[in-house]
């Protein structure tokens, strides 16, 4: 391989390599995800790029702090006060007095800039992720309404007349397929509840009186702990739930067991019912 | 005592009557100084209180299943244990210390109103007792999470009559916050000495009369909410009742909007404290004053236009408005960090107990500042939201700031409110213990929530992956608890004159005017004010001459 030319530094450079540095991190190119879980879903992929990069500028800004108060001390102890009082008194103290200087204004500035500008450039990013991830899309491949309740939850998928309910020490399961969003209607029937599976880095609130929609894109197949995040009661941190991302084919067939299971519990329970009726 | 108002023109006072001793001069007192010291007394009280039951928490998250309390009995002690905290602990102990200092920092005999300032006290005191009474009843303590979301507060999901007692307390407390700000501002505006401009006034003064400024902003929002709630409760009102055309959410802005400045309220003292700490300490002046001053209002401006970004998840609020606020609130705390490390930059520091505790303030308080900064970017909130990275991030906030800054205090001003200077090896130790323990209870509380741990959980299961940080955890809160010991032993020692050393009227070299007088300070607090000439009389009387270095 040729270089047709040679790329002069110039000024600017270290500017140009603090751009790229951040964009490499808003790719999120193999940067570890510091703490957070290994995302499972497109919106979770975004979330963590944006995290990662709020991660390195915690890291910067605590170490330029932590820094100058760690030099302010190593440079500036006294180490044996003259008299037990740390201002001494004028007159028993034969060393000069450290520099009374009140304010430094331009100094001041510089300081309040900063952290405009560190935080204006977070808020950009902050919000055109936001954007990104609560996007929801017209066309989604599965729409399931869930129903938290103290202290399960319900998984209905209308269009397609099935339903999967929690019960006591059985945690429900939701299965949605893998590469294609989900719409996530949420809904309570009695306290506040909240959505959150840790893979998909996302979380909403159920809520009364309010109707939210969240879209999941899952981008692995695997099963994944969903919990319920607001508190809500006694069993509160009971109210788990399976979340099981599977192949498109595996969910339309996963559809249509249940289908043919609800049917027959349909023609069960509609022999039954004519007992019932006799015996009332 | 004395407690007559001074009426100028009036040559020929009352005699004065026999001055009260032991606790009864504290139950009949309107004395500035004595009501002070009961704040702080009865607030740290509750912090002991509000400590042990977190001590239960630790206790029963050591390991997976149930040990030491029911699932029931462990929502009363969260919920307890955050409400003893914020509504009954670090308020109150910002208002003592405001009871004891803004009238010696400003030069005044008392607080505008004395006898308001005792009832406020007395409010105070028995809406704490009554929040407390909760654990008596045949239902246990609230249960609902100090933040008491509806509907799940409501008398339908929470029957017991721990609930109400824990709504009364909140109202009884909130009318004690409202009066003693009346106060406090009154106080500042009218009772200032000549000389004392104010631009003159100590940090810790300016953070509280915006502070009280906040109170009065803030609190009505929360008495209100909750008398609503209560209505509620027990008239069938259906405020929060979505299915009978009330909202939910409601409740979360009402709570928010007190509850955001509510922070506030519970940190900006203690920057006060620390701003007072730290030059005392450098030998240097507070470095860019005005910087202070206009970043302490521009916090508490901002702070009454972020409270929903407590309510991200709840899909029911502007995103981009609350996030962009919430994070120009950085601004002026850098700011506040950087004149802090301006005020010691090129002085002389000396670390004793209160200097120490201003540094581990320095250290600990930035780490909850910057993920203060992440829980605001919105689509990060979605995933930590209610997880144990806001449990960190709080107490990161609240102990590692407050706290710490709090003790800082106590140390810095135990001398001149006693008479004695603490014992400085144990207060050595009491640090130490303070700072490591802190810091192995709550810096893995962020990795668990990130890993998926949600807040306020009884227990969680083995197969989590929880259990290694959360006995990490557990172990610190151990160490945490235990410094409490060395630190109480100090206080006892001390007051026996066993340990530390008499004061006099300035054992630190300070140069705010409380040091002029003696220690502790007589009724009228001064016998002769210096004159007031810039925000350091005491410095300027000490340094008569030597001119500006």
């Amino acid at each position: 391989m040729r270089y047709g030319r040679r790329v002069r530094p110039f000024p600017g450079s270290r500017r140009l390599v603090l751009l790229a540095a951040t964009l490499a991190v808003l790719a999120g190119c193999d940067l570890p995800t510091f703490g957070a879980p290994e995302s499972k879903s497109e919106q979770g992929d975004s979330i963590t790029a944006l995290w990662q990069g709020f991660f390195l500028t915690a890291i910067g800004v605590a170490l330029l702090v932590w820094g100058l108060i760690v030099y302010v001390l190593v440079r500036y102890r006294c180490r044996r006060p003259k008299s037990g009082r740390a201002g001494g008194d004028a007159a028993e103290d034969d060393e000069p007095l450290p520099s009374q200087r009140p304010y430094n204004i331009p100094l001041e500035i510089a300081y309040t800039t900063l952290p405009v500008v560190i935080v204006a450039v977070l808020f950009g990013f902050s919000v055109a992720t936001e954007d990104d991830v609560t996007r929801v899309d017209p066309d989604p491949a599965a729409v399931v309404e869930v129903v938290g309740f103290q202290w399960s939850w319900q998984f209905v998928y209308e269009d397609e007349d099935v339903v999967v309910t929690g019960e006591p020490g059985e945690p429900p399961e939701l299965v949605l397929p893998v590469g294609r969003p989900s719409r996530l209607v949420l809904r309570t029937s009695d306290v506040n509840h909240a959505f959150w599976v840790p893979d998909f880095l996302s979380k909403r609130d159920l809520i009364p009186g309010v109707d939210n929609e969240i879209d999941v894109t899952p981008t692995e197949t695997g099963e994944y702990v969903g919990r319920c995040a607001e508190f809500c009661g006694l069993d509160h941190w009971r109210m788990s739930y399976t979340v099981r991302v599977v192949p498109e084919a595996e969910y339309e067939d996963w559809l249509a067991e249940q289908q043919a299971e609800a049917a027959e519990d349909g023609v069960e329970s509609e022999a039954a019912e004519p007992e019932e009726a006799g015996a009332s | 005592m004395t407690v007559l108002d001074e009426r100028p023109g009036l040559a020929d006072e009352a005699p004065e009557p026999r001055e009260a001793k032991g606790l009864l001069a504290f139950l009949v007192t309107t004395d500035h100084k004595r009501i002070g010291i009961a704040y702080m007394a009865t607030a740290y009280a509750f912090f002991l209180i509000g400590g042990a039951l977190a001590g239960v928490i630790r206790a029963e998250l050591y390991s997976p299943g149930t040990q030491v309390v029911s699932q029931g009995r462990y929502n009363e002690m969260f919920t307890m244990h955050g409400s003893i905290m914020l509504f009954l602990f670090l308020g109150p102990f910002g208002f003592g210390l405001a009871n004891y200092f803004v009238p010696l920092h400003i030069g005044a005999r008392d607080m505008a109103f004395p006898r308001l300032n005792a009832l406020s006290y007395w409010f105070y005191l028995f809406g704490g007792i009554t929040m407390l009474t909760g654990f008596l009843t045949a239902d246990g303590a609230a249960d609902f999470g100090w933040t008491g979301y509806t509907p799940l507060s409501d008398i339908i999901r929470s029957p017991g009559v721990g609930a109400d007692l824990w709504i009364a307390a909140i109202a009884l407390t909130g009318l004690s916050g409202v009066l003693t700000a009346v106060n406090i501002v009154t106080t500042v505006v009218a009772m200032r000495a000549p000389g004392m401009r104010m631009f003159r006034m100590p940090i810790f003064t300016w953070n509280m009369l915006v502070t009280s400024i906040l109170v009065l902003i803030a609190f009505p929002v929360v008495t209100s909410a909750a008398v609503m709630l209560f209505a509620d409760r027990q008239l069938d009102a259906h405020v929060y009742d979505a299915s009978a055309g009330g909202s939910a959410v409601l409740w979360q802005h009402l709570f928010w909007f007190f509850g955001h400045p509510e922070v506030y309220i519970l940190v900006l003292p203690f920057f006060g404290v620390i701003t007072e700490v730290l030059p005392v300490f450098s030998l240097r002046p507070v470095f860019g004053y005005a910087g202070l001053v206009f970043a302490t209002i521009a916090i508490a401006a901002l702070s009454v236009g972020v409270w929903a970004h407590h309510m991200f998840t709840t899909g029911a609020v502007l995103l981009p408005f609350f996030t962009g606020f919430s994070m120009l609130i950085a601004v002026p705390t850098g700011v506040k960090f950087f004149n802090w490390i301006g005020t010691m930059w090129g002085g002389r520091i000396t670390l004793k107990a209160p200097m120490l505790f201003a540094l581990g303030f320095l250290f600990t308080f930035l780490l909850g500042g910057i993920s203060g900064v992440m829980l605001a970017a919105a689509p990060i909130d979605f995933h930590v939201h209610d997880s144990y990275f806001v449990v960190a991030h709080m107490h990161y906030v609240l102990f590692g700031g407050s706290v710490f800054a709090l003790y800082a205090g106590i140390y810095y001003w135990f001398p001149k409110v006693t008479g004695r200077v603490l014992d400085e090896r144990w207060g050595r130790v009491h640090f130490w213990m303070n700072l490591v323990g802190f810091h192995l209870t709550f810096f893995v509380q962020h990795i668990l929530g990130l890993d998926g741990m949600p807040r306020r959980v009884a227990d969680y299961l083995e197969s989590d992956g929880f259990t290694s940080l959360n006995r990490v955890s557990s172990f610190g809160a151990a160490l945490l608890g235990a410094s409490t010991l060395p630190f109480l032993w100090n206080v006892w020692q001390t007051l026996r004159g066993r340990l530390g050393e008499p004061a006099g009227n300035d054992p630190w070299g300070a140069q705010t005017l409380e040091w002029v007088t003696t220690s502790p300070p007589p009724p009228h607090n001064f016998d002769e004010l210096p004159p007031i000439r810039s925000e350091r009389p005491k410095w300027d009387l000490d340094h008569a001459g030597v001119g500006d270095g």
